[in-house]
Order: C-alpha cells, then sequence, then structure tokens
C-alpha cells in the first residue's frame, strides 16, 4: 500500500484541484466491493501539503496519468483512480448541467441561441465556463450570462452540419472538463428529384436512378421513396431495395411487374425541414428493356485474306426467341489502341464480316445488343453492356517481311550498299572525271568510320576516368 | 485423463483465433480494430475524434458491465471460473451495446462495418461460452435485456457510444492477458 500512496502523492501534485463541500462526503471512505482497493485521500493529501479536504480528479487528468503508466510497467495504481473515478462520476455525472434546446432542427442561415444550465452541486459560477462547436472554441463575444447558473451562447448563420450525426455543440468547465452537450442537425428541405431514369432487365425487373434536386446537398439525413403504380389502376406502391451497387439515388424493383400497360412512377424525398416530389415518369415495362451483351462472340480470320476478320455471336439467351428486330452494334480496336471503330449498321444478323484492317495484326471486339421493337414497342430501346472482348489477329502477308516499314539496320546498310554500288557503276559509265569511284572505296569509306567512332569513344573514357 | 486435457485445449484455442482477429498487439491485428474505432469517432464528429478527448462517463445499462480495470494481485489471483464469468458478462453487454450502436446509426457504411464487428464478438463470445461449458462451469443466465432505456438526448447517445468504444478496447487488451494466463493455469 505504501507503494501506492507514493504514487499517488506525486500524481497529485499536477491533478487539477476542484473543492466542492458538497461532494467530499462521497469521499475518503472505504468502498464497497472487495474488488475495489481502499484508499486513504485524507493521508496522501497530507503527504503533499494540501489544504482543504478532498479532491476531485478530472476524467482527463486521469487519463493522461493513465498514459505515462502505461509506458512503465502496468500496475495497479491508475485503476484505483480510475475506479474511484468512477465512482464519484456514478454518483453526479447524469445532472451535471443541462443544454436547451436539445438536438435541434435549423435551417442553414439560422441563428440559434442555446442555454447551458448548471446543477446547484457543482458550484461552478456561469462565468467560468466555454462553449465549443464541433471541438472548436466560440468565442466569449457570443456568450452572455443570463444567472449565476445559467450561460447562454448565439450563433449567426450557421452553415450546414459537418458530419450526418449532428454538430457538437459542447458546454464546458473552465478546465475543459465536458459538462453537457446538444447535437444540432443544421440543413436544408429538400428540392425535387429530377433525372429520374427508370430501365427493365429482359422484362423482369424494373431499376430506376434519380438526382436530388437543387443543391443536391441537405446536409441532414433525407429518406427518398420510389414509388409507383399502374396508370390506370391498382394501388401506389414503393419501392424497397434502396442503393444497391455503387448508385446513391437508386432504387430496384425484382418482381411482379405487368407489360403492355403504362407505370406512373415518381420519387418522394423528405427530411425534417421539408418534403418535395419528383415529376411523374410513365413508361411501359417494354419501352425500356436492357438485356445481356451477346453470348458466344468469336472472331475469325476469312481465308488467307489478310484484312478482313469475320465476327460471329448468338443473341442474348434470355430473349433469344422473341428479338426478332434486335439491332446489334460492334466495336474493334488494335492489341496497343484505345480508339475503338464503331460498326453500326449490323442489323439483326448474328454474324459480320471486318474488313479494311491492317494483316498482321491483334484486334479486340465486342458486340451489344439492343433489344428494340421487342413485343411492338416503338421506342428506340436501351443498348446492353459490351460483351466480354475476342480477339484474333490477321494474317501477315510474305511481300512484307522483307523490310517495307522499320528495316532493321543491318538491312538498310545492304540496301544502301547496293544503290551505291548501282550509282558507281553508272558514273564509270557516264562521268569521266570520277574514274577513281567504286564501290571498294566505299567499303574502305566505312571501315575507316567505324575505326575512327572506336577512337572516339576511348579518348572520351580516357577522359571520364 | 490426457484425452480430457486436449479436449480444454480445443476451444482454447478457438478463443485465442477469435481474439487475433479483433485485436491483438501486433500491426495487423490492432489495425482491423482500429479501422472500425476510427470509422466510429470519425462519424461521431469533434471532439470525440480528438486526442485526449474524455466526457464524462454516463450511468446506462449499456455500461452496466465489469469493469476491465482491476488490482494487479487480485487479477493475478483470479479462479479460473471467475476469471471466464467476468470475460463472458463483460463481452454479452458490449455485444448488445454495439449492436444497438449499429442499429441507431445513420451511415449505412458505418453500420455494416459496426454489424460487421459484431460478428466477431458473437464469435468470441461464444468461444467463451463453450470453454466454460467444457470446464464444467455453469453459464450465468441471460440477463434481462435494457428495456427501459431513458430517454437520452443525442449527444448523450453519442458520449455513451464513445464510452462503449473505450470498453470494448479495454476489455480486447485484457483478454488476451486474461487467456495467456488462462493457457498457463490449464497446462500447469
Amino acid at each position: 500500500m505504501n507503494l501506492g500512496v507514493t504514487a499517488a502523492a506525486a500524481a497529485f501534485k499536477e491533478a487539477i484541484l476542484v473543492f466542492t463541500p458538497a461532494a467530499c462526503s462521497q469521499f475518503g471512505l472505504q468502498t464497497s466491493s472487495e474488488e475495489e482497493p481502499t484508499f486513504d485521500l485524507r493521508r496522501a493529501a497530507e503527504r503533499v501539503k494540501l489544504r482543504g479536504s478532498c479532491l476531485l480528479f478530472t476524467s482527463r487528468k486521469l487519463d493522461k496519468v493513465r498514459e505515462r503508466r502505461k509506458a512503465a510497467k502496468r500496475t495497479m495504481f491508475p485503476f484505483m483512480f480510475l475506479l474511484l473515478l468512477v465512482q464519484h462520476v456514478l454518483l453526479s455525472s447524469t445532472h451535471e448541467a443541462v443544454i436547451s434546446p436539445q438536438d435541434p432542427v435549423l435551417y442553414i442561415g439560422s441563428s440559434l441561441t442555446a442555454t447551458c444550465t448548471l446543477s446547484p452541486e457543482l458550484g461552478l459560477h456561469a462565468s467560468t465556463l466555454y462553449w465549443t462547436l464541433n471541438g472548436i472554441s466560440v468565442s466569449s463575444s457570443a456568450y452572455s450570462v443570463l444567472s449565476p447558473d445559467t450561460l447562454s451562447i448565439t450563433l449567426q448563420n450557421l452553415n450546414g452540419s459537418q458530419q450526418q450525426s449532428g454538430d457538437n455543440l459542447v458546454c464546458h468547465g473552465a478546465d475543459g472538463h465536458v459538462l453537457a452537450g446538444s447535437c444540432l442537425y443544421v440543413g436544408r428541405p429538400p428540392e425535387k428529384p429530377v433525372n429520374l431514369t427508370c430501365w427493365s432487365h429482359n422484362t423482369k425487373d424494373l431499376s430506376c436512378k434519380w438526382s436530388p434536386g437543387g443543391l443536391g446537398e441537405t446536409h441532414i439525413q433525407t429518406k427518398y421513396t420510389l414509388k409507383y403504380k399502374l396508370r390506370w389502376y391498382g394501388r401506389e406502391k414503393e419501392c424497397e431495395v434502396y442503393n444497391t451497387g455503387k448508385q446513391r439515388y437508386s432504387c430496384y424493383i425484382p418482381r411482379n411487374l405487368a407489360l403492355f400497360t403504362p407505370y406512373e412512377i415518381w420519387v418522394e424525398a423528405a427530411n425534417q425541414l421539408g418534403s418535395a416530389t419528383s415529376d411523374i415518369t410513365t413508361l411501359d415495362i417494354l419501352d425500356v428493356v436492357t438485356t445481356d451483351p451477346p453470348a458466344n462472340v468469336q472472331v475469325s480470320r476469312v481465308g488467307d485474306l489478310e484484312d478482313q476478320l469475320t465476327v460471329r455471336w448468338a443473341s442474348p439467351p434470355e430473349l433469344k426467341d422473341i428479338l426478332f428486330q434486335a439491332k446489334y452494334q460492334i466495336r474493334y480496336r488494335l492489341e496497343d489502341s484505345t480508339e475503338w471503330k464503331v460498326v453500326d449498321d449490323v442489323g439483326n444478323q448474328t454474324s459480320c464480316r471486318l474488313a479494311g484492317l491492317q494483316p498482321g495484326t491483334v484486334y479486340f471486339v465486342q458486340v451489344r445488343c439492343n433489344p428494340v421493337g421487342i413485343y411492338g414497342s416503338r421506342k428506340p430501346g436501351i443498348w446492353s453492356d459490351w460483351s466480354h472482348p475476342a480477339a484474333a489477329s490477321t494474317p501477315s502477308s510474305e511481300r512484307l517481311q522483307s523490310g517495307s516499314c522499320d528495316p532493321k539496320p543491318g538491312e538498310q546498310n545492304s540496301t544502301l550498299r547496293r544503290e551505291l554500288k548501282q550509282f558507281f557503276g553508272w558514273v564509270r559509265k557516264h562521268a569521266s572525271g570520277c574514274s577513281g569511284m567504286s564501290i571498294k572505296l566505299y567499303d574502305q569509306w566505312r571501315v575507316w568510320l567505324q575505326k575512327s567512332h572506336k577512337t572516339r569513344n576511348q579518348i572520351l573514357q580516357d577522359d571520364n576516368s | 485423463k490426457n484425452t480430457v486435457f486436449y479436449q480444454l485445449f480445443i476451444p482454447h484455442c478457438s478463443i485465442h483465433l477469435s481474439l487475433y482477429f479483433l485485436f491483438t498487439n501486433d500491426a495487423e491485428g490492432r489495425l482491423h480494430q482500429s479501422q472500425v474505432a476510427v470509422f466510429l469517432l470519425t462519424y461521431l464528429g469533434p471532439p470525440f475524434n480528438e486526442k485526449d478527448f474524455s466526457p464524462p462517463r454516463p450511468n446506462s445499462t449499456a455500461l452496466s458491465l465489469p469493469s476491465a480495470a482491476t488490482r494487479l494481485e487480485l487479477w493475478h489471483g483470479l479462479e479460473n471460473q471467475a476469471r471466464l464469468a467476468q470475460n463472458q458478462k463483460a463481452y454479452s453487454v458490449l455485444l448488445a451495446a454495439v449492436r444497438e450502436l449499429a442499429r441507431s446509426t445513420l451511415c449505412p457504411a458505418l453500420k455494416t462495418s459496426l454489424l460487421h464487428f459484431c460478428t466477431g464478438l458473437d464469435g468470441l463470445l461464444g468461444s467463451i461460452s463453450a470453454l466454460m461449458t467444457t470446464l464444467g462451469y455453469a453459464l450465468p443466465p441471460p440477463s434481462a435485456n435494457m428495456e427501459m432505456r431513458p430517454t437520452m438526448n443525442d449527444f448523450a447517445k453519442k458520449v455513451e457510444g464513445f464510452w462503449i468504444l473505450r470498453e470494448l478496447q479495454s476489455w480486447l487488451w485484457r483478454s488476451a492477458k486474461d487467456f495467456n494466463r488462462l493457457k498457463k493455469r490449464l497446462r500447469g
């Protein structure tokens, strides 16, 4: 126990002391459960020669003590303090102070006057308190002492809430101790949602997405509800599966959708400051059908033709029996290029020949499908995703193998040499003044060139070393 | 007698494994647990996510768990049954508290993260209970759930959430020591 008391004495020197006669009676005596330690505060107080009959530690200081103790070997000492503090706090923390209003919802730009009322047993004066908003101190020019136990603050022109859980407005004692807090929800009412777009996958389901209207961000929790009903009859229903995938404002209706009758669809937005409804979109499921990409895309050569490839595919499996008028689109690119070339007029065949290609090159090809005109729909339809890329290479031709573009350096020289030989032959024949000109001279010149190149490099190396 | 001894260690190993994924002293384990902590504190907003912040501990049913803090010689001398019972009680309360925290969270991503963490806690609790049963200790009856929740304002709920996280961190740190101690005692 001696060790404990000495250590306690050391900590007292750093502790913040608040003398509260009312709280004193709770201290200085033994504890209830056998697990908790016995500790005599009065004896320890004598050791450090403190006046007053009891001490109160703020939890903050306690944590600082704990942090230091952690570095050293863990002892029972900090736990004793924690238990004592817990004991004290349990008896008085529930009503240290009260902030009013609690958890208000406000418009952006509005003002708020809040009050912090202390409970009398704390023995603090309102003038010693201060406020923070989201951890930042508010200047005391906004404060007003209404009474010895009530301090008010006026916040003007509030910005939208910094986090969804509300802005933290906290009333502190002079030493930083948290007395009470209130969460502020500052935002704006929602605007009419816009750009409501829907599509159906194989006529079985319906996915919709929209955008929040106006400035978009309301700063407070806003609920969006997608509703739909059959146009001429039927009860209003609500979509249930929201924000699937990466889309933030979206909803998915998985089943029980009727064909051949139009639906009315809209989005309702609501929060604690107001609500708004989007315009009603009327659509027929068959007009917004999309499907899977075509299956089994295969690309192959056309015999020996070097500039052509054939692409073949199967119509998407789900709709293959009813896609009489489907349109297809093909796109292809060179292996190391990012530019796609699109073939648009494919019609509803399931094969196509690509022409005008480069020989001996690899191409990547993709196909997609638009189930236009499905069941007599007159709308343009929605394109599917592109299929997985299929690759193939065009045959390379024989003629082009002996150095057309970018010949190798050796080849280049042999071509030049050949030409020079021809030139010198012509010079000897037609120009009498250059009789000494011969291909042997050229060869000698090449040798001399190489030698001098080597010497030059040698000199450079010698210079560097 | 040897076969009984072997059986005792099977559930014991699984506890260590659960703890490892929730919280260990090495970088990997700590990172996992800390991510949830950082996420939650960021959601609560400043000053909750500031270093050294410490609001008073509320006196609520969600926090009516045995304290992880205890005198060293008392901790050292704990009988196996008492040691396990304290852990079991603590994690029962903490699991319910974190579940409620997840339920009341407005941010869907945080809700998912907390519920995922609850799965880990549930596994840990199951392992502890299994070990207690194997060793022949009676499991305490499930305490009545927090039906009478006093109305707290949103800030008070945030403070409670902050302390639930703190208790969780204390207990995870302590349990690692508890199970090391238990392992030594069961072996010797």
